[in-house]
């Protein structure tokens, strides 16, 4: 028996190895330089407190990145989950070709962001596919195109990411769907409950937990945006993000490691604290619809 | 009767349409891809200008593509290859041997799958500098040798095959290495093929941490040179889409022959807890 805990810890130390050097080490090292003034070319660092936290909120830059990342988040989300639920109820039933139109819509979920990205700077330039879509339908595109404008910039880059992500939970939804018995709908059929009835009092509480981890994967990676913006936007015409704030910041031009490791630690905090909200929220007894 | 066959056309229609707004992204930027270098393509010329395979010889003859299409298959790949070996052998520790150190180490997991990546860009990118293992391959795949996904998923998995087997090779005076792969691994293909394209997509179309941590052709994965192209000089963008095209095609291929295993990787996690 001795011999097999040997075997287990070797077994689990290129893990741990790893694991120490390469997320643990970072996680507290940024914590820690967080509270000072380090930069790429300073001589020496000095410990400021709580400085870089207040600058951050004094800063424009952050506060309108900050902005932008909760507007990308409450805009996203709740269209993504409603659009990629109804993907999911349109495809769950047995008929021809199914397979086909899952396929189809899930397809953009597992291609690179950038070169989606790339591909949508090209349908929303001026005089691109979008706009000429727009103009007949009576909508007046902006001049510059849609990502040159910050009227429209962020908003054309949140349409990109529900129209990538909608397949994608689509996918879970309908696992969610699956996992439904069937005798549930066969009594509410025998009762005379409709299809409407039978889908908001059978169908959507026995979604719940599957909407919960929904909200909860896409809502951090939603506050964690980045790929897009700096492919499409750089940043610019009001559409910096938290995360392109703390690239912005640490990365280039000054690289005030300090100040962009304060920056992350703020929004990790507001992750934490946005997804213990949504487990409260959604584990209540009462069903919330 | 007649009322179901138009509420089939409608369903289908309803369908199609959606289908087509899918796809058509895609599509477009293969179209794009093929028409001739130089050629302006409008929207009406979609059917007009002719097909052309220029843009792909071109890309490869005057730009790095074949090293920086390397550089994603070799990190990829040896990524991919690190998990399935790593993960399958933390994974089957904690399935196996279930002492508090190992309830703890899996907590720990659990934990790391909750830590948003984005507070290691900074510290990870310090790290490398600072470890001389910037701009290299290291810095491209050590960090990402063992994931914690990976890690829950064979210990899922191992949990469901009996112990039967391992028992009896013990009794024959099989070691423990050899149990371990040459009758556990095996009966584990289902969850490591899993885990193998799951790591291998997520690996392949990364940027964020390929972009911070290199800076020169030569270690560059597709993804960014994709996203660095575009700021040379006004955007070329035949060849951009013959890139881009470049960088999906093998995703796409993976996804038909593989799509039971993605599908069953995505909702994974999801309907179990």
């Amino acid at each position: 028996m001795k011999n097999a805990r040997t075997v287990a810890l070797l077994l689990a130390l290129p893990w741990v190895v790893t694991f120490a050097a390469f997320w643990l080490f970072p996680v507290v090292y940024s914590l820690i330089v967080g509270f000072t003034d380090a930069q790429l070319l300073a001589h020496e660092t000095h410990w400021v407190g709580w400085d870089n936290f207040r600058a951050l909120f004094h800063d424009p830059a952050f506060v309108s990145s900050l902005k932008n990342t909760f507007l990308f988040v409450i805009v996203t989300i709740p269209i993504t989950t409603v659009v990629s639920l109804s993907l999911a109820h349109m495809v769950n039933r047995q008929f021809k070709g199914r397979g086909l139109f899952r396929a189809g819509y899930f397809v953009p979920s597992i291609t690179s962001m950038v070169v989606i990205a790339l591909i949508f700077t090209n349908l929303y330039q001026r005089g691109g596919y979008v706009a000429m879509l727009a103009s007949m339908v009576g909508f007046t595109p902006p001049q510059n195109g849609f990502l040159f404008d910050s009227h429209t910039a962020l908003y054309a880059i949140m349409a990109m990411d529900i129209w990538m992500a909608a397949g994608y939970y689509m996918l879970i939804f309908l696992a969610g769907l699956k996992s439904i018995p069937d005798e549930l709908y066969e009594a509410a059929e025998l009762s005379g409950a409709g299809k409407i009835r039978q889908f908001f009092s059978i169908t959507l509480p026995m979604l719940k937990p599957v909407a919960l981890f929904i909200l909860v994967i896409n809502s951090i990676k939603s506050f964690q945006v980045f790929v897009e913006i700096f492919v499409m936007t750089s940043g610019k015409f009001d559409t910096s993000t938290a995360v392109f704030f703390v690239y912005d910041t640490g990365l280039t031009t000054k690289f005030q490691f300090g100040y962009a490791s304060a920056a992350a630690y703020v929004l990790f905090v507001i992750i934490a604290v946005f997804s213990a909200a949504q487990f409260m929220l959604l584990r209540r007894r009462q069903p919330l619809w | 009767m007649v009322g179901g066959v138009m509420r089939g056309i409608g369903r289908y229609t309803l369908l199609s349409i959606i289908l087509a707004v899918m796809i058509f992204p895609l599509l477009w930027m293969f179209r794009v891809s093929l028409s001739a270098p130089g050629a302006s393509i409008g929207l009406a010329d979609v059917f007009s200008t002719g097909l052309s395979l220029q843009t792909y010889t071109d890309i490869f003859r005057t730009s790095h593509m074949g090293r920086y299409l390397f550089n994603s298959a070799f990190v990829g790949v040896t990524v991919t290859a690190g998990n399935i070996l790593f993960s399958f052998m933390v994974g089957y520790t904690l399935a196996r041997y279930r002492t508090l150190t190992n309830k703890l180490v899996f907590f720990t997991v659990i934990g790391i799958l909750m830590i948003p990546a984005h507070i290691v860009i900074i510290p990870l990118y310090v790290l490398m500098v600072k470890a001389h293992l910037y701009d290299t391959y290291w810095a491209l795949i050590l960090p990402w040798l063992v994931n914690p996904i990976g890690i829950f998923l064979v210990k899922q998995y191992v949990e469901t095959i009996p112990t039967s087997m391992e028992e009896a090779a013990r009794i024959d005076g099989a070691g423990e290495l050899s149990i371990l792969f040459r009758i556990v691994m095996p009966m584990c293909k289902p969850a490591l093929a899993v885990l193998a394209i799951q790591v291998f997509f997520t690996n392949w179309n990364s940027f964020l941490f390929p972009f911070i941590l290199t800076q020169s052709d030569q270690i560059r994965t597709l993804p960014v040179a994709l996203a660095l192209y575009q700021g040379h000089q006004a955007i070329d963008w035949q060849h951009l889409m013959a890139g881009s095209t470049i960088a999906v095609l093998p995703v796409l291929i993976l996804f038909i022959i593989m799509q039971r295993q993605i599908v069953s990787g995505i909702t994974a996690g999801a309907v179990k807890q």
